[in-house]
């Protein structure tokens, strides 16, 4: 690359950069500014503060009840995502007489908004005329209605595996692109050397997927783990902040209690969290893109 | 270089646009424009609001009045956030609870230089004092409640039960009566979660056993004896099955909803509670009567305040509308009426509407022992505390003493 080329190469991604850089870099300025002062509940920064902020983050054990289950919450909605959605996407893959449908079935979820999903879910949840306590009563399988969202105990594993419900088109949606870029002839090969469907899942689509999982798992963790609309509609964190996650307890602090400053040293928090999941994200997908310039 | 024409240009164009932005501004400005956010009561607010508006622009034809209609759930946030990006409206409704550091913060306007003694006679004084600091008025009351039993009467009849409860010891004699007659029913509703008033379904207990949310020495009284005979009261209450179950989930709207299908024998609530009944349960027999007591009377007053903000360009104007319009005989009435808020004008309490409506004097007997909740800065963070402290005791997971103790604790902490 000569030196006029590289000038002109400068030039034409300035504009976007300095856009990128304002649109990233102001927001990010703004938290670290709010961070390290004391601000009244209307965003006003007061005196610099230094890391006092992060002082009473750290004081507080809502805080860390929070950052656990934000792990607990994470680990649960993504790893059973992906458990699901591989064989879900493998079956869709076949060709079978009314695919098309089912495909349209399984993509649903993602059409309805989140939080309209959640409200029907809290609904459909309710103790007292709840659609699912009567289903359940009229199959005989329980004898009296259960309270699903009055502990935590049953609230936040439900609330997971809602996670997880809206959590399968979109990663249904990269296993089937995945696998549809599978060569057809090895596994002909394979097939003709006697491996069975298991063998042939273990030792050829696994390995062959694998950037796909990647990804998915990547790019999930990084939505589930700032994903507000269900906890909030179902529980709002309740009973006794038992179901609250990091993102919840922030909404929490900075527009409920007006405490802004604590609000961004833990959204500075979320935000180290998820650069380092964002940084594997970039990396993963330069190698992707270097091995497919190798090829 | 055709790239930096092309650059050139959508620079250009968005100046344009810009331009564009400050010509359509320009042009609103020919009138003077004041923007108000009320909070959404029911489905008829805006229509209201719409209303006050349009008899005031007759008046002033040089002035718009914008309505913005915006849910309870979201208010405080629009509101903060407005504020903090310069973009606050001239007027909006607000929690009384919030105007602390509403006032605190300079964000909105002392109403002092505008108000008169008249105007300010025309309130029933009870209801005037939440939004009054140091002396100076800081929000109209805009929409009052006060709280009381309602009971249903079949259920009462059936279970054999003559007279509504009067002390907490009887409504549980009730309770029971009222639980033992099937699966379906329960005896007293009991809210435990919820954005809303969750603690404050906890305040009725604890003033009527006779405890405070702060001592005179200003500290928190969450912990006092009788905030530990008032949760002991609730806890009993729970233990004993004669509350609906799941109270760690149930907010308003699931016990009053219980209410309205007729499930439950006693709930505590307020006055429009008698609208949405008659609309949407009209064959229920319901009576109201006083929340029970402990060791002494006592009802949760709450009123809603209209403020101007601080940073309004048009005040003067704001208060024309407030003063002309909005707090006009006509439309204090009408707002009253279909919101199914307690009157806060002598004129309209004095309304037949009102005055003969034996099921609000339940409301307004109880008026000389309402207790308002306090005027502290972080409010909001205190009340969320006590709502965890009293979950955390509903479940069974923490004593009653040590965990109210915690809790004061840390509400001592907050008031720092």
């Amino acid at each position: 690359m000569n030196g006029t080329q590289f000038r002109l190469a400068w030039a034409m991604i300035l504009p976007s950069l300095a856009l990128a850089i304002w649109i990233i870099g102001y927001p990010i300025y703004d938290v670290v500014m709010a961070a390290t002062h004391e601000v009244n509940r209307f965003g006003k920064l007061r005196d610099f503060v230094g890391v006092a902020n992060f002082e009473t983050l750290i004081a507080d054990p809502i805080f860390w009840g929070s950052l656990r289950r934000t792990f607990v919450w994470t680990g649960g909605v993504v790893g059973g995502t992906l458990l699901l959605s591989l064989p879900i996407a493998i079956m869709l893959n076949d060709d079978f007489h009314g695919r098309g449908i089912l495909r349209v079935i399984i993509m649903l979820p993602w059409a309805v908004s989140l939080t309209m999903t959640s409200i029907v879910w809290r609904w459909t949840l309710n103790g007292q005329y709840g659609m699912l306590n009567e289903v359940l009563k009229d199959l005989g399988l329980i004898g009296q209605s259960i309270e699903w969202l009055a502990t935590a105990t049953l609230a936040f594993p439900i609330e997971i595996l809602i996670g997880i419900l809206v959590s399968i088109p979109f990663t249904t949606t990269v296993f089937l692109g995945g696998l549809s870029s599978l060569p057809g002839d090895i596994y002909e090969a394979a097939r003709i050397d006697g491996a069975g469907p298991w063998q042939r899942f273990i030792n050829l689509t696994l390995p062959l997927m694998r950037p796909f999982i990647n990804i998915a798992l990547v790019l999930n963790i990084i939505h589930v783990f700032n994903s507000f609309p269900i906890i909030w509609v179902l529980t709002q964190g309740d009973p006794a902040n038992s179901t609250d996650i990091l993102v919840t307890y922030l909404y929490k602090l900075a527009f409920r209690y007006g405490r802004i400053g604590d609000a961004s040293a833990m959204s500075l928090v979320m935000f180290a969290v998820l650069l380092v999941f964002t940084i594997i994200y970039a990396r993963m997908a330069m190698r992707e893109s270097k091995e497919a310039a190798a090829q | 270089m055709p790239r930096k024409a092309a650059l050139l240009c959508s620079c250009a164009t968005m100046g344009a646009i810009a331009l564009g932005a400050v010509a359509l501004a320009g042009s609103a400005q020919a009138q003077t424009e004041i923007r108000v956010i009320a909070s959404h009561y029911s489905d008829q607010t805006a229509t209201i609001f719409e209303g006050m508006a349009a008899d005031f622009e007759a008046a002033h034809p040089d002035i718009d009045i914008v309505i913005e209609d915006v849910p309870w759930g979201s208010l405080q946030q629009r509101l903060v956030t407005d504020v903090a990006g310069g973009t606050a409206p001239d007027i909006s409704i607000i929690g009384t609870r919030w105007l602390v550091d509403f006032v605190e913060n300079d964000v909105v306007a002392s109403m002092d230089d505008y108000i008169t003694p008249e105007f300010k006679d025309r309130f029933i004084e009870v209801f005037m004092d939440p939004s009054t600091i140091d002396g100076e008025v800081y929000g109209l009351p805009v929409a009052a409640s006060a709280r009381a039993m309602y009971y249903n009467e079949d259920l009462l009849e059936q279970a054999g039960i003559a007279e509504p409860p009067a002390t907490w010891d009887e409504l549980k004699a009730a309770a029971e009566k009222i639980d033992a007659l099937g699966d379906d029913y329960y005896g007293f509703g009991l809210q435990g979660a919820g954005e809303t008033e969750a603690d404050a379904y906890w305040y009725y207990s604890l003033w009527t056993h006779g405890g405070e949310i702060f001592t005179e020495d200003g500290e928190s009284g969450i912990a006092s004896p009788e905030a530990v005979a008032a949760t002991q009261t609730y806890k009993d209450l729970i233990d004993s099955g004669l509350t609906q179950p799941g109270v760690t989930s149930a907010d308003r709207e699931d016990i009053e909803a219980l209410f309205k299908q007729g499930r439950v024998g006693m709930i505590l609530s307020g006055p429009w509670m008698r609208g949405q009944l008659a609309e949407e349960a009209p064959d229920l027999n319901y009576g109201i009567a006083g929340i029970p007591e402990g060791t002494q009377k006592a009802t949760y007053g709450v009123t809603d305040s209209i403020v101007i903000f601080a940073d309004s360009e048009v005040k003067d104007e704001a208060w024309m509308f407030l003063e002309e319009a909005a707090f006009s005989d006509k439309w204090r009435t009408e707002f009253t009426l279909k919101e199914g808020f307690l009157p806060v004008f002598k004129s309209v309490a004095a309304d037949p509407h009102f005055a003969d409506d034996p099921q609000l004097k339940a409301f307004t007997d109880l008026l000389p022992y309402a207790q308002f909740a306090p005027l502290v800065p972080n409010w909001q963070e205190m009340a969320d505390t006590t709502k965890s402290a009293l979950q955390t005791i509903y479940l069974g997971e923490g004593e009653v003493e040590p965990t109210l103790a915690a809790a004061a604790d840390k509400i001592n902490g907050i008031l720092k």
